[in-house]
């Protein structure tokens, strides 16, 4: 029934709680500590190492990454891939590659598993910085390969740990690249015969089906599904998982590789298999794998729409405000890593575009706070326009928030038109627009029902414009499209009960609607619990 | 082997679901849906990824039939996830389109002229057993959830145009009642649950935090 809330504002505030204690610690120090590689030589950045042509800032980097490679030093490891390597990036290599992974293999004394690392990292820089030529494409490919097959086909867990920040961005760059790779092989323009050719005689090189073996793979050697399952009957994972699922290396990518799972059926338009992988995952409580704020900000992202895409638009809202108020809360940690935080800021954006289409379609209670951010952070004439039905406002709200949808198909290259690589969003966009134009009355019908207690259809039709029959049926359509399944407590991401959720309740009874007394009484309860939860917070820390 | 939703599922399970040499079984599966009145989302789901990773497998007659039966399992919106994962070129088949418009129809419940098409498109209709009466659950369901009490001749013309008698089977199988100035009594409607005059609920759980920590 319309009544029944969930408490939006008490379950966001237990969602942000639960990260916040996730968090890694060296997030809270806020500390500029990059392994002291680049202020000790500061002098010497600049000094080009004759015999290897490589500077010296950044051999002492490499050798310092080694180190702790070989000895497993996890923290100092993440150190430096962020702020060192941010930092060497930013002074010397912005508008050019690192070292060829030749140039430094000697300092490595040529670690054939660490180059691959190394590799993994230079192909990062180069999508990020720089354009890929396809030579780099394939070869990033066939790296990512050897890594895959290095971790995949031991015999044993291999002897290696990484950071989890690490483990999430080889899967989140694996995916990405992929991405990238599908939309410029439908790109026509600046093709080379040479291209081309290379194009046709591979084709299996960043295929659909590799990429899916791939996270498929990981999810099964961890056993990260059966873990996830024991985890929330309250048994220990360990108790379920060989000595594969036990090894962190293994259990971490087989995690990623879930959400990896989620974004890309998400980008081929399958919706209901992108809630489906993350079934075992409980997405509103308290996680153990929550330690990547990228990880969970990405996730969030694709089940908020994804779940707008099923019109669960109750779901989406929840889970975008959940996600939108941890960043917001969490941004003062962020700033200092601004890297992590440039990769944030415009997801937070786009999600605050789906959460405005989403409100729109659905309104309903949302928390305070993300409610004012929304103002903030999506112009309200652009709001306004949404609340009257403008199509291309939509679609433009659409446009900029969705994910970049790929094909999976490898195209015809003779026959490639313009901007074709451009189809599966348009068809995705059709496709939304569709619902939305479904819907369109339903606002504006709302708002009527809302100054009435009872009101005769006939009379409701005319102040409409709208014959009668044609209005019954809109009548009809408003009750079907604002029922729609809501999930509760307890159960998984797929499953739902249908609630109506319209903000108005009617009914009609013979000719005359009889519309619910909408008096909304503020809600000092709730408010009061709030306050006393913030007070207690307080004197927690001054304690 | 024999096709049944345990040995369909297997199939489905991995990297193995990407396989497109499991169509032939899959297709069966599909076939048995439509003359058996059963209905299995993911394995359809399931069969429109495998066409829209290789194209050149497409089927219409399979596409047709899951198509319709997503719109047997309306309110679900079974039928746009459908949409969601079709191939654009297969969208241009005039079968394709004729399908679309009748779930447009239905969607926006215009349910007249959703029997008017239906007509006129009894190939459609025919490939999938027990599609109209599935239809006319929907329909229940969406005036059970809008409507008190309701004209019979109206109820009548909405369900397609059914008889006295037919019209009487339906009463009777959703437990609506006949009153007086031929109308019929769906479901009562009580909207004082829904008044947001109530003064606020709490979950215990909430309430239980704050008390144990004071």
């Amino acid at each position: 029934m319309a009544g029944q809330e969930q408490g939006y504002y008490t379950a966001a505030e237990e969602f942000v709680g639960a990260q916040f204690d996730s968090l890694l610690p060296s997030f809270n120090t806020g500390s500029d500590y990059d392994g002291g590689i680049i202020d000790e030589y500061e002098d010497q950045s600049t000094v080009v190492n004759q015999t290897y042509g490589v500077p010296d800032a950044v051999r002492n980097f490499v050798r310092s990454l080694y180190r702790a490679f070989t000895e497993r030093r996890i923290d100092e490891m993440q150190m430096l891939c962020e702020a060192g390597f941010i930092k060497l990036t930013e002074r010397l290599f912005s508008k050019c590659s690192w070292p060829d992974a030749d140039r430094i293999a000697p300092i490595v004394n040529n670690d054939e598993i660490f180059l691959i690392f190394y590799k993994e990292l230079y192909f990062r820089h180069v999508y990020d910085k720089l354009q890929p030529s396809l030579e780099q494409r394939f070869e990033s490919y066939y790296n990512y390969c050897n890594l895959f097959n290095y971790v995949l086909s031991a015999k044993a867990p291999v002897r290696l740990e990484l950071p989890h920040q690490w483990l999430w961005n080889i899967i989140d760059e694996f995916i990405y690249q992929f991405q990238s790779f599908s939309h410029y092989r439908y790109k026509l323009k600046h093709k080379q015969e040479s291209d081309l050719a290379m194009l046709r005689d591979h084709p299996k090189v960043w295929n659909v089906h590799g990429v899916l073996n791939v996270l498929h793979s990981f999810v099964e050697k961890s056993q990260i599904n059966n873990q996830l399952n024991a985890y929330n009957n309250g048994d220990d994972p360990k108790s379920v998982a060989d000595e594969f699922g036990r090894c962190p290396l293994y259990k971490m990518l087989g995690y990623f590789s879930l959400i990896g799972l989620l974004r890309l059926h998400s980008l081929l338009g399958d919706y209901y298999q992108a809630i489906k992988v993350l079934e075992n995952v409980q997405l509103n409580k308290k996680s153990l794998y929550a330690v990547v704020p990228a990880c969970q900000v990405t996730t969030y992202y694709y089940v908020g729409f994804a779940y707008l895409m099923m019109r669960r638009y109750q779901d989406a809202i929840r889970s975008l405000s959940n996600i939108l108020l941890y960043i917001q809360r969490t941004k003062q940690i962020f700033q200092n890593k601004s890297y992590q935080y440039d990769q944030i800021a415009k997801k937070e954006l786009q999600m605050y575009a789906l959460l405005a289409m989403a409100c729109i379609m659905c309104p309903c209670r949302i928390d305070e706070s993300v409610l004012s951010m929304l103002g903030e952070k999506y112009d309200k004439e652009k709001f306004i326009k949404l609340q009257h039905g403008n199509l291309s406002q939509f679609e433009d709200s659409f446009a900029y928030a969705c994910p970049k949808f790929v094909s999976p198909v490898v195209p015809d290259y003779e026959a490639l038109s313009q901007s074709q690589h451009k189809a599966p969003y348009q068809f995705q966009l059709k496709n939304f627009v569709n619902e939305v134009k479904q819907q369109v009355a339903i606002p504006i019908i709302r708002s009527y029902l809302k100054l009435y207690t009872t009101m005769p259809v006939a009379k409701l039709a005319a102040f409409l414009d709208m014959d009668e029959d044609n209005f019954r049926a809109q009548l009809l359509s408003f009750k079907h499209k604002m029922n729609n399944l809501v999930w509760m407590k307890g159960q998984r991401a797929l499953e739902g009960e249908f609630q109506t959720s319209s903000g108005v309740s009617f009914y009609i009874d013979e000719d005359m609607i009889h519309i619910a007394d909408c008096k909304v009484v503020p809600r000092y309860g709730e408010f009061f619990l709030q306050q006393i939860r913030k007070y207690n917070e307080l004197v927690k820390g001054l304690s | 082997m024999e096709v049944t939703k345990e040995n369909v599922h297997k199939l489905l399970v991995g990297i193995n679901r990407y396989n497109p040499e499991n169509l032939t079984v899959l297709h069966s599966y599909v076939e048995q849906q439509a003359s058996e009145r059963t209905y299995d989302v993911e394995a359809n789901l399931a069969v429109l990824k495998l066409y829209q990773f290789n194209p050149s497998l497409f089927q219409l007659n399979i596409v047709s039939i899951i198509l319709m039966k997503a719109l047997t399992n309306l309110p679900s919106n079974d039928f746009s996830l459908c949409r969601c994962l079709m191939v654009e070129s297969h969208e241009e088949d005039e079968q394709i389109s004729r399908i679309y418009y009748l779930g447009e129809l239905l969607e926006t419940c215009n349910f007249v002229t959703f029997w008017e098409e239906l007509a006129q498109n009894k190939d459609l209709s025919s490939k999938v057993n027990g599609f109209e009466e599935s239809i006319r659950d929907f329909i229940c369901y969406v005036l059970n959830i809008t409507y008190q009490t309701i004209d019979a001749p109206l109820v009548a013309k909405l369900l397609g145009g059914l008889n006295e008698n037919e019209l009487t089977k339906i009463i009777d199988a959703k437990g609506w009642q006949r009153v007086d100035n031929n109308k019929i009594f769906l479901t009562n409607h009580d909207l004082s649950s829904d008044s947001k005059n109530m003064s606020f609920k709490f979950e215990i759980e909430n309430l239980a935090s704050i008390m144990n920590s004071s």
